[in-house]
């Protein structure tokens, strides 16, 4: 046997921003009752909601907005989209989600109706069959989405990608990670004990890892572009099980840094190396500082790719001799006796983030068979100021 | 106190087999194919036990490994499952024995059961419940399970040899299996 390569499946779908719908008749220009969910008498107060929606199965324990019909109707109103159209069907249930299912999630979790391209995307982008969410969904791994948007969106919705941008800035964008958890919990069904085995789960299971990349910063085009050609508005998924911090205080050229942060990256019980799976993905973000340096002696981000790479492998003896011979049944033992955390340079996904205090990068293993990908974001003109062009 | 009207976020699929499907029954002649996996050893082992067991009462025996479940590699696993299937007249499919593996192995147990050929899956007792609620939301709520003890990997091999071997005779009630004629008539 060989080593598997990771290669995207030929039935992808042309990873494209579905043309807007006309603004003839949209949510805020007809008198049709667009909204087909269930409605449900409930105590509107904060308690009394609140405690109505853990009973139902609803919430993820933080307080939630009741998703009332005006303040859904005022979400979409916002937006250009019907909320009849399917975006994605979600598995383990493959059940419809919809433009109006994302609302009133979105709305539960506090998020802004600017959001809504985004999130169709983000939805657009795990429903990808390569994303493999059903394992995502089922596992007994912590493994969660983690989303790194390019473009001028991230200003304009304020997702972080500097000081703290991986979590503990304040910023109404973590409600959009949060929304997107609370789909993944109401919508694609994962439920901790009950449709999830994870075993101990994730503080990303909660607002999820939603972060821009500091293209400004980064001596290298941007990820969406460097993955999928696409400028401008776009949002990349990373299936991770969590985030790996990588100290250096010491390095000083781009060869020493990547050593540092290649050799990091293997450890015998990381997901790279489990016998479940063919192969793994490794994310890493380097912080603009050492981007910097590295980007001087290595302006081709194929060269910091091969670099990390090469770095990124154990030795084959390093493993317990039941575990070896798995990895060795499937040819993951290379001719230098080293198993590689990745199958190929090209299976390290960079990009530039984090607070110009430097010092570390962030690693992020890969569940293993969830494929990242990434969608562009639809362009949005506030329905207002259309109106009023018309 | 104020009531008023919220939106159901949820979204479920309505569709449902909640039939387990034809019986096996008689295995004699008859082409049994067993769904391997890349991690439980366990489950090869007894796999394999169950198959010569099989073999000996005049069925015919295949094995198919799932490896990887994404990318091209997932297409040429699908094509292949496809392929397999329309060679066998049943499927034992196993193992769930952990998450994504339990979610893996229903998914391909479906997918068998959605031909029309008699299907068990093989669960271990932690995962019991979960392989039917998952069962359950892809559609086919009852999808036959077969329940082995747990843990079971952790076992030494003597071990899950005796394990399988005890549960041989359960796994075929539930897959309403017989091995020959003569036990039919019994």
């Amino acid at each position: 046997m060989s080593v598997t390569l990771i290669k995207p499946s030929g039935s992808k779908i042309a990873p494209v921003p579905k043309p807007l719908v006309s603004r003839d008749c949209g949510p805020a220009g007809c008198e049709v009752d667009w909204l087909a969910s269930r409605r449900h008498e409930a105590e509107l107060d904060f308690e009394g909601f609140n405690a109505f929606a853990m009973e139902k199965g609803w919430g993820d324990g933080l307080p939630l907005v009741p998703p009332t019909e005006s303040r859904v109707r005022m979400f979409l109103s916002e937006n250009d989209r019907y909320p009849d159209e399917v975006i994605a069907h979600l598995p383990p249930s493959r059940a419809e989600c919809t433009v109006e299912k994302i609302a009133i999630n979105a709305v539960m979790a506090g998020a802004q109706p600017e959001s809504l391209e985004l999130l169709i995307a983000m939805v657009a982008a795990i429903a990808d069959p390569d994303f493999e969410l059903y394992g995502i969904n089922t596992t007994t791994a912590p493994v969660y989405p983690a989303f790194v948007v390019n473009g001028p969106i991230r200003d304009e919705l304020d997702i972080p990608y500097s000081y703290g941008c991986f979590g503990g800035v304040a910023t109404r964008a973590n409600a959009i990670g949060r929304a997107m958890r609370l789909i993944m919990r109401n919508v694609a069904g994962q439920v901790a004990g009950v449709t999830s085995q994870t075993t101990f789960g994730s503080p990303g299971r909660l607002a999820s890892i939603l972060a821009g990349e500091w293209e400004e910063k980064s001596p290298w085009s941007p990820l969406a572009e460097r993955r999928a050609g696409m400028s401008g508005n776009a949002v990349s998924v990373f299936g991770t099980m969590g985030t790996m911090n990588v100290l250096d205080t010491t390095s000083q050229s781009a060869c020493d840094f990547l050593e540092m942060i290649g050799k990091s990256v293997p450890y015998v019980a990381a997901n790279c190396y489990t016998p479940a799976m063919p192969f793994a993905e490794m994310m890493v973000a380097i912080n603009p500082i050492c981007a910097e340096i590295v980007g001087r002696e290595m302006p081709q981000i194929e060269d910091v790719q091969e670099c990390l790479w090469r770095y990124a492998s154990v030795p084959a003896d390093l493993l317990q001799r039941q575990h070896r011979e798995q990895l060795e049944a499937q040819g993951r033992v290379r001719e230098d006796g080293r198993i590689y955390a990745t199958p190929e340079p090209k299976d390290f996904i960079l990009f530039v983030a984090g607070g110009l205090g430097g010092l570390h990068a962030t690693g992020f293993h890969s569940f293993g068979s969830c494929l990242t990908q990434t969608r562009a974001v639809a362009a949005v003109e506030p329905a207002a100021e259309a109106q009023a062009a018309e | 106190m104020t009531l008023g009207k919220v939106l159901d976020p949820t979204s479920t699929r309505d569709d449902d087999v909640a039939s387990p499907g034809p019986d096996a029954g008689v295995l004699a002649g008859r082409k049994i194919g067993f769904r391997l996996d890349q991690i439980w050893r366990a489950w090869d082992w007894i796999a394999e036990d169950w198959a010569a067991k099989l073999e000996a009462a005049g069925a015919q025996v295949s094995f198919w490994r799932s490896c990887g479940r994404s990318g091209e590699e997932g297409e040429r696993m699908a094509a292949e499952l496809k392929e397999w299937l329309g060679t066998i007249d049943m499927a034992i499919v196993g193992l769930a024995n952990c998450g994504s593996c339990t979610g893996w192995t229903v998914r391909d147990a479906i997918t068998s059961a959605n031909t029309g050929i008699p299907t068990i899956a093989i669960a271990t007792e932690n995962f019991r419940a979960f392989a039917h609620e998952i069962a359950a939301r892809g559609g086919r709520s009852g999808l036959r399970v077969h329940v082995l003890p747990y843990p079971l990997n952790e076992q030494e091999i003597a071990d899950v040899k005796a394990i399988g071997e005890a549960h041989f005779d359960a796994m075929l009630d539930d897959f309403g299996a017989v091995l020959e004629m003569r036990d039919a008539a019994e």
